[in-house]
């Protein structure tokens, strides 16, 4: 919203600097945004209509334009381009002057250039450099600029969208009255009521328009309005068109109602008929554009068809043209949700929508029909001679009740009883005062206040919070989930940041179409589709986060950053069933490898060993992994991760195909596992074990195998062979390689035995490894070395 | 082999002459295994007192036995000249380069998303704050009517949401409809933050993306009120942001919230003066208020008994305020050489 503060001085006698007044307005709610203030004072700029324009020789920059001032015309050397013959444009006069510069005739390559024509920035009228400011149509060439453009400073509100009554300069002259605690002057109204016209009005859809005011007037000579006018219009951002239109922008912009103004001679038998679209129903409107309605929006209309879309925008047909001599003005108040459906689906926000589906009061619309006729009379000499005024439901504001310790109780800080009343009477409030009890009746131009908080929250903001003390809440709170134990989320995090692993945040919204399909098997096959995505490949969720993580690292190769190595702890989204979204925590991981397949073999067993270490910090179980084939990952090189419930997630190199599609070369190596169950038991807590009082052995077997025997399978040999005593199995190493002949791994474990009661022998141990070794020759036809 | 005193004194000469003469330390050392060692000129000699008639033997011992001291106090006080010689020049002899520093141990970095929220965790949590989650994908009741907020409610206009499952369910706009649930399901008191993703159908540019961050905080209690609220505020974003700081309270307006406010602390680029990062010297932190009597008799609680305070603050707000980011963007690109930064 923009406020003039030359027009608020009309309301209210601003006392205070604009920095202490946007200060005070800000403190009570209403935010000043920017504060534009007029820093360029000129003199002697005059209005000029643009004659001819001309190449100036020997220039591939500048032009000559000739510009009449009505009396005289003159030549002016110009380095814009935006000019057209017919254009008023602001002409700053041999003589004239802006700020301290004095303008002269100069000369261009041998050509005298009278004065100059300005841009908006070098008049301080705005921020555009680029070319000259073209003035409206209307303005008059020779015309003082000063006229259309008085000194202003115009301060730029923000609005909440409960206070549709602070949208005028009125609003905003009562909030500083209330404020500062000065009077309010408010416009003098003619209340003239003359004869009846409810039939020229019938309202067929009464739950949609809650009230309807209207007005004739007859004799009404259409012109522009008078620059006082106009300049106040602009500096609110609001573009002059003819007396009556300006007049129906002034009295919104004044006191908040929106108008309409009819060519009433182009109403179809003289009728307006209140009442909704018919489905399909096609209008012309006021911006040139022809829209469908249907039968949810609400019409103004003569008897055969739409002149208006209610609320929203007029009709172009019976819009108020130059031979327009009789006016019917229209001041309504609109069902807000009516008003903001219709808007929102004909995707169109004017400045009366923006108003009606706020919820305007109805108490507004008598005055600002009569304000406007009183001013069509007096600046387009018209005549007021029938009124209209259909109200069936009035208005009874609520009486509400408020304790002056409840005063206390919300905000923390004792108002006195006379202060909080002159407080709101101040805004218009009528109160009655009884034994620490406020009775306050809203004024009629707010609907926002039903409630005690509401009242309370008018005295602390005009109060000021500033005065309001800082205290914590009481310590009755009972102690029940502290969150002093460090969650799993952080251990994990720290665990991954150690193994040199940034962690990543994408994007849940995902393509449904193009997404390659991988990730933890157990997401559902389908997407959680979005019904209104805003771009076509963002229209689901994800079920996964390693398509993410891929476009990242394929990001980061693009910004010359080869091999990322990412983490992300977030989200997927699992349809569960109609109207059931499961949200499961999952933890991805995806490292880019560069280089070859053997590098990736290297790399993918170290994040196996982080996987196995997020685990191993997190619960008591170990991690077992089982080799395995998932879509998106490579045949050979996959596993699932294990729980003693089943699988909990998948590690494995994404599949060439796949990372081709994120044209990322090298290779990746990516798991994904659902968090919740990876973390099952939470944080281990130590649990402490008496130290072995013998001495345990360690003996160390190598076994060469051919094939794709898992040597998990080994190690269970191993153990069930090992018995009681065989305390720890470890892998140390993997060999391949020429010696060994292809297809030939040799695999090395460290056996640790220990004995809780005795000192093992030699002969013992030896035994047990004898038992092994057989057993393994046995059954994978390995060959093992002691 | 026989020896005399003469012999004797020759070798005291010798041992003097050599001890001087030994350059270092090591040289020495090769001094006194010639003299002293097994095999020295005077283990020899000493060796050959035996062959000597028995009256000249005890003088001669005493004599070779007062010249092994000697020699041996020598040797020691060379070798302590030397060893100072020696540490005068330890500087120059084993010099390296100590400005020649590998870089640090790599390490992975966590998501500046991540840091913040442990600050807003640790704080609150100091006050005696739980940490409760709430679904992203949520109901209409939840995210918008329970918080009085019903269809065609011009706060919509701010929420432009993605809906989901043909229109029954749809990404939570904001993270207030924790307060819903939380309350629904816990008896007063309640204390806790929501922290987590929201989703807008907003336009992306240097402030502003479809997905993003927010931290919800719900207190309800008896005689709960407004300056608990601010005090809560000040107590945060001074623990945040630092205690040079200075916070401003105005007026809002939230549909859930009455009386409602907003919370800005003072620039910390231009101290307050006004500059290009700020609005006049402030910066907007969060929107708060006094919970709504019917938001909530909506999650169960009483409002004759009890009242409450809500605030939210966008994480990623707070982030960029605190870590200096100036593109909302940053923060879902994962580009390494940002996420390095932190
Ligand atoms: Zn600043």
């Amino acid at each position: 919203m923009l406020i003039s503060l030359n027009w608020l001085k009309d309301y209210v006698d601003v006392q205070v600097d604009v920095a202490t007044l946007a200060e005070r307005l800000t403190l009570a709610g209403n935010e000043v945004n920017r504060i534009h203030e007029q820093d360029v004072d000129f003199e002697g700029v005059v209005v000029a209509e643009v004659k001819s324009l001309r190449p100036l020789p020997g220039s591939t920059k500048n032009q000559i334009a000739s510009v009449s001032t009505g009396q005289s015309v003159a030549e002016v050397v110009t380095g814009a381009w935006n000019l057209a013959v017919g254009d008023r444009v602001p002409y700053a006069v041999p003589g004239s002057r802006l700020n301290d510069r004095r303008i002269e005739t100069k000369s261009f390559l041998g050509v005298p250039s009278a004065g100059m024509l300005c841009s908006a920035i070098e008049l301080g009228l705005g921020d555009d450099a680029a070319g000259i400011l073209i003035l409206d149509e209307g303005a008059t060439a020779g015309e003082d600029l000063r006229q259309l453009y008085p000194r202003d400073t115009v301060l730029e509100l923000e609005i909440k969208s409960n206070r549709p009554d602070l949208l005028c300069h009125l609003g905003i002259a009562r909030e500083i009255g209330a404020i500062f605690n000065v009077p309010l002057k408010e416009p003098g109204i003619s209340k003239v009521r003359p004869a009846d016209a409810s039939d020229l009005v019938r309202i067929e859809a009464p739950d949609g328009c809650r009230r309807f005011n209207g007005r004739l007037l007859t004799g009404v000579t259409v012109a522009p309005s008078p620059s006082w006018m106009q300049a106040r219009l602009r500096a609110a951002g609001v573009r002059p068109i003819s007396n009556v239109v300006d007049i129906t922008n002034y009295v919104m912009l004044e006191a908040g109602q929106p108008m309409h103004a009819f060519d009433y001679q182009r109403l179809k038998d003289g009728r307006i008929v209140v009442r909704r679209a018919r489905e399909g129903e096609e209008i012309a409107c006021l911006d040139g554009k022809t829209r469908r309605l249907t039968s949810h929006d609400m019409v103004v209309a003569d008897t055969e068809r739409a002149q208006g879309v209610a609320g929203i925008i007029g009709g172009a047909e019976s819009a108020v043209q130059k031979e327009t001599t009789e006016v019917f003005l229209e001041a309504a108040t609109w069902e807000p949700r009516s008003i903001r459906r219709t808007a929102r689906a004909l995707g169109l926000r004017t400045e009366a929508s923006s108003r009606f589906e706020k919820g305007l009061s109805p108490a507004l619309s008598l005055a600002a029909v009569d304000r406007a006729a009183g001013l069509v009379a007096e600046l387009g000499g018209g005549k007021p001679t029938r009124s209209t005024d259909v109200y069936p439901g009035p208005l009874k504001q609520p009486r509400i009740e408020v304790g002056v310790d409840r005063i206390a109780r919300v905000l923390g800080v004792t108002v006195q009883p006379a202060e909080a009343a002159s407080i709101l009477e101040r805004l218009h409030f009528s109160i009655a005062r009884s034994d620490g009890v406020l009775r306050a009746t809203p004024p009629d131009f707010r609907l926002d206040c039903t409630i005690p908080e509401d009242v309370v929250e008018e005295i602390g903001r005009v109060y000021g919070y500033d005065r309001v003390p800082s205290t914590l809440p009481g310590e009755r709170s009972t102690v029940r989930d502290l969150y002093e134990r460090r969650d799993a989320d952080e251990i994990a995090r720290e665990v991954l940041a150690g193994r040199e692993i940034d962690e990543a945040v994408t994007n849940s919204l995902v393509s449904s179409s193009e997404t390659p399909e991988i990730g933890i098997p157990a997401r559902p096959a389908s997407f959680v589709r979005i019904d209104n995505p805003m771009v076509e490949n963002r229209d689901a969720l994800r079920g996964s986060l390693l398509p993410g993580l891929l476009e990242a690292l394929a990001f980061n190769a693009r910004q010359d950053q080869p091999g990322a190595r990412l983490f992300e702890l977030g989200g997927g989204f699992w349809k569960k069933t109609t109207d059931v979204v499961d949200e499961p925590r999952l933890l991805a991981i995806a490292i880019h490898v560069p280089l070859g397949g053997k590098e990736a073999a290297a790399e993918l067993r170290g994040l196996q060993a982080t996987v196995a270490t997020v685990r191993n910090r997190l619960a008591v179980a170990s991690t077992d992994f089982r080799q395995a084939e998932a879509t998106g990952f490579h045949p050979g090189r996959t596993a699932e991760i294990l729980d003693v419930g089943g699988p909990i997630g998948i590690v494995g190199e994404v599949h060439p195909a796949t990372l081709a599609r994120f044209d990322l070369p090298g290779r990746v190596v990516a798991a994904e596992v659902l968090f919740d169950r990876l973390a099952a038991g939470g944080e281990v807590t130590p649990q402490a074990r008496p130290l072995p009082r013998f001495p345990g052995v360690r003996r160390d077997l190598t076994i060469v195998i051919r094939g794709k025997t898992a040597s998990n399978d080994l190690v269970q040999v191993i153990r069930q062979l090992g018995g009681y005593t065989l305390r720890e199995i470890s892998m140390v190493s993997e060999y391949q390689g020429p010696q060994l002949g292809a297809g030939a791994r040799s695999l090395s474990f460290r056996l640790q035995y220990q004995a809780d009661d005795r000192t093992l022998t030699n002969e013992e141990v030896a035994t047990l490894q004898q038992r092994i070794i057989d057993g393994l020759k046995q059954r994978f036809a390995a060959e093992v070395r002691s | 082999m026989s020896v005399n005193v003469g012999d004797l004194d020759a070798i005291a000469v010798d041992a003097r002459q050599r001890i001087g003469a030994a350059s270092d330390e090591a040289a020495l050392e090769q001094v006194r295994v010639e003299l002293l060692g097994k095999k020295g000129a005077l283990t020899g000699a000493l060796r050959g007192l035996g062959s000597l008639p028995a009256d000249q033997r005890a003088a001669a011992g005493a004599r070779a036995n007062a010249l092994k001291g000697e020699i041996e106090t020598m040797l020691a006080s060379r070798a302590r000249e030397l060893q100072a010689a020696r540490l005068q020049t330890l500087g120059d002899q084993e010099w390296i380069d100590m400005t020649f520093v590998p870089s640090p141990v790599r390490r992975g970095h966590l998501h500046p998303l991540t840091l913040i929220l442990r600050e807003v965790k640790a704080i609150f949590s100091r006050l005696g704050y739980e940490v409760a989650l709430g679904p992203q994908v949520e109901d209409e009741f939840h995210n918008f009517e329970a918080l009085n907020i019903p269809q065609e409610h011009p706060a919509r206009d701010t929420m432009d949401s993605f809906y989901v499952d043909a229109d029954h369910l749809l990404l939570r706009t904001h993270t207030s409809p924790v307060q819903i649930r939380y309350m629904l399901s816990h008896e007063p008191p309640i204390r806790i933050i929501a922290p987590g993703a929201v989703y807008r159908r907003d336009a992306t540019d240097p402030s502003h993306a479809s997905q993003f961050y927010q931290v919800e905080g719900l207190v309800v209690d008896r005689d709960i009120r407004l300056s608990d609220l601010k005090g809560t505020i000040e107590y945060f974003a001074r623990s945040l942001f630092g205690p040079d700081r200075r916070i401003r309270i105005v007026g809002d307006h939230f549909p859930f919230t009455e009386p409602s406010i907003a919370a800005a602390v003072s620039c910390g680029i231009c101290g307050g003066a006004g500059c290009r990062s700020c609005k006049g010297g402030w910066l907007e932190i969060l929107g708060a208020g006094m919970v709504h009597p019917q938001v909530l008799r909506n999650g169960g609680v009483d409002p004759d008994h009890y009242s409450g305070f809500a605030f939210g603050a966008g994480l990623d707000r707070l982030a960029m305020l605190k870590y200096n980011v100036t593109d909302l963007r940053l923060f879902l690109e994962n580009d390494v050489r940002f996420l390095k930064q932190f």
